[in-house]
């Protein structure tokens, strides 16, 4: 099976020969500092250069044995389009969020509509249409930041917490304008190619928002992006950081079938509420892949396969310092038999 | 009246437990209407109502935005009760230094940290989020601070809270300081490792750490 068909299988529930390994790339950036000396990659300089994050994802692909491709670096695209002011970060540290635009909900009106001319949602769109151009035998993803990652970039998130108390109809406004626009990047990205739609929404963490948080200002605008560009791709993902066992029930109600969770959720309770065709992808702890031996990280693969991950895949955002042979001991646990859980 | 005094004290706790800011002001006017003492009043309603929407935090019956919340019908009843407290020399605050250590700019856990740490009487100096490891060393040693609370929540910069302890060897002061660490990836036996007093797994659970560490070895720690 080509690994293209394998990962788009898999993240729709299909029946896959071995499991697959992913990176989505956004917040689960494929870059590492390691790839970069051997790519003689410019860091942070190709953030903005549309042909060098194409030729950084096909080449971090073929040292590490990911089975997609996966473009931005960071997730700072969206926000520094709008009008946050971003650090673009050294060789070592990826793009950040510097200062927030606005300081009030209320002022949400203030910020600058997404367009293909604003920051580098061009470049981003462009890497795509080149990398999907090049037909290699990987899907590329495209990663939007999700609704309130988004909005906690823009705005203090503590402020943004409080006001879904005390204003939540004008906190409904702004993420209405966030999902608006995150439709426009999300559409945009996957007509220049990209075959799989990933939203990424680590700040709505069930342990931070709350069963009612996240079914009010969370699951709604996810789910409006995804059935907004339901018809531009076939498999869509969404990942959401932290322990997820608040919003547990919740889940199922998401309109996507795959979903990326970190090592802080335990994978057989979660199973066990998901939608029958849901599927579990990640969720190796990004601490072990930056400080453990290949050995280490495989045992951690084979674990997290055995207990229902059906694609394999960083818990979270990697770090820049991450050695090359725990990404590649994670490719090579994808093609071992996995016998059964002892104990 | 005494009956009265106690549903007065009742009510700021539950006004700042139920979120209601509206009514802790009302509650903390009558008390001053009333003349129970203020502090009272703080320590007895509002400050018993924050501890109670901590307990519900730590149940997981409120989530951030609820305990915000709650933070500010706090700070709503204070506004009004404070200005009447007669000045006594009041015992001196413990002074602490927070932040979220260099490499990452997650900061909304050390915010409820140190909203937590300010509500039950700390003296708190923040040092933001992103900060330099030396930073945090020098400013321990400016304002002699009796504890340290550190955080990340990303894995990846986990290691320059270890070095931020070095440091405070090198400097001579470690023992004069009480450190803590907390955040999504650390535990206790990390904490434990880097050779730090304490992990807390949360803001409730760290003032109530912090408040162990302080008491079980002040004799080293009073200059």
């Amino acid at each position: 099976m080509k690994s293209g068909n394998r990962v788009l299988n898999a993240l729709q529930g299909r029946p896959v020969d071995r499991p697959p390994f992913i990176c989505a790339g956004g917040m689960t950036s494929m870059m590492t500092v390691e790839a970069m000396q051997q790519l003689s990659a410019d860091w942070p300089r190709c953030h903005h250069d549309a042909k060098e994050m194409s030729r950084l994802a096909e080449g971090v692909r073929e040292l590490t044995g990911i089975e997609n491709l996966g473009v931005p670096f960071c997730m700072t695209v969206e926000a520094e389009a709008m009008g946050a002011r971003v650090n673009m970060g050294t060789r070592e540290s990826e793009p950040r969020v510097a200062a927030y635009p606005i300081s009030r909900i209320s002022k949400w009106e203030t910020l600058s509509r997404l367009s293909d001319k604003q920051g580098r949602i061009g470049p981003v769109s462009d890497a795509i249409h080149i990398t999907s151009n090049r037909r290699l035998p990987y899907p590329v993803i495209a990663n939007l930041t999700g609704p309130v990652s988004l909005a906690t970039s823009l705005i203090e998130p503590m402020v943004l917490y409080k006001a879904m108390g005390k204003e939540p109809a004008l906190v409904h406004e702004f993420m209405q304008f966030l999902c608006e626009n995150l439709i426009f990047f999300g559409r945009l990205m996957l007509q220049a190619g990209a075959d799989v739609l990933t939203v990424s929404d680590p700040s709505a963490s069930g342990n931070i928002l709350g069963p009612k948080g996240f079914e009010a200002f969370a699951l709604p605008y996810i789910n409006q992006i995804l059935d907004a560009l339901k018809d531009h791709c076939s498999p869509t993902m969404v990942h959401i950081c932290g322990d997820l066992k608040p919003v547990f029930s919740k889940l199922q109600d998401l309109h996507t079938r795959a979903i990326s969770i970190d090592s802080a959720t335990s994978i057989a309770p979660l199973l066990s509420v998901l939608r029958k065709d849901q599927v579990i992808v990640g969720n190796v702890s990004t601490h072990l892949l930056m400080k453990g031996t290949p050995r280490q990280v495989e045992r951690a693969s084979l674990t997290s396969l055995k207990r229902g991950v059906r694609i394999l895949s960083p818990a979270c955002g990697i770090s820049p310092h991450t050695p090359l042979a725990n990404m590649q001991a994670m490719a090579e646990s994808v093609r071992l038999p996995l016998s059964p859980i002892s104990g | 009246m005494e009956e009265k005094e106690k549903q007065i004290i009742c009510r700021l706790a539950s006004g700042v437990k139920n979120m209601d800011e509206k009514m802790t002001v009302e509650a903390a006017n009558e008390a001053l209407v009333n003349h129970i003492d203020p502090t009272q009043a703080i320590n007895n309603g509002l400050l018993a109502g924050m501890n109670q929407a901590g307990l519900l935090y730590e149940t997981e019956e409120y989530f951030v935005p609820e305990l915000l919340l709650c933070s500010d019908a706090l700070y709503a009843g204070l506004d009004v009760l404070t200005p009447h407290i007669k000045s006594v020399a009041s015992k001196a605050r413990t002074r602490m230094v927070i932040g979220v250590v260099q490499g990452d700019t997650h900061d909304i856990g050390k915010n409820l940290v140190k909203l937590m740490f300010e509500t039950s009487g700390f003296d708190v100096l923040d040092l933001g989020r992103d900060v330099p490891l030396n930073a945090f060393v020098d400013k321990v040693k400016e304002v002699q601070a009796q504890l340290l609370c550190m955080s990340t929540l990303m894995s990846t910069t986990m290691d320059g809270m270890a070095r931020v302890i070095e440091k405070l060897e090198q400097e001579g002061i470690r023992n004069t300081v009480r450190v803590m660490v907390g955040g999504g990836p650390l535990n206790q036996s990390f904490a434990h490792k880097i050779g730090a007093d304490g992990y807390a797994k949360d803001a409730i659970e760290a003032v109530r750490t912090a408040r162990q560490l302080l008491t079980s070895g002040t004799e080293d720690i009073l200059p």
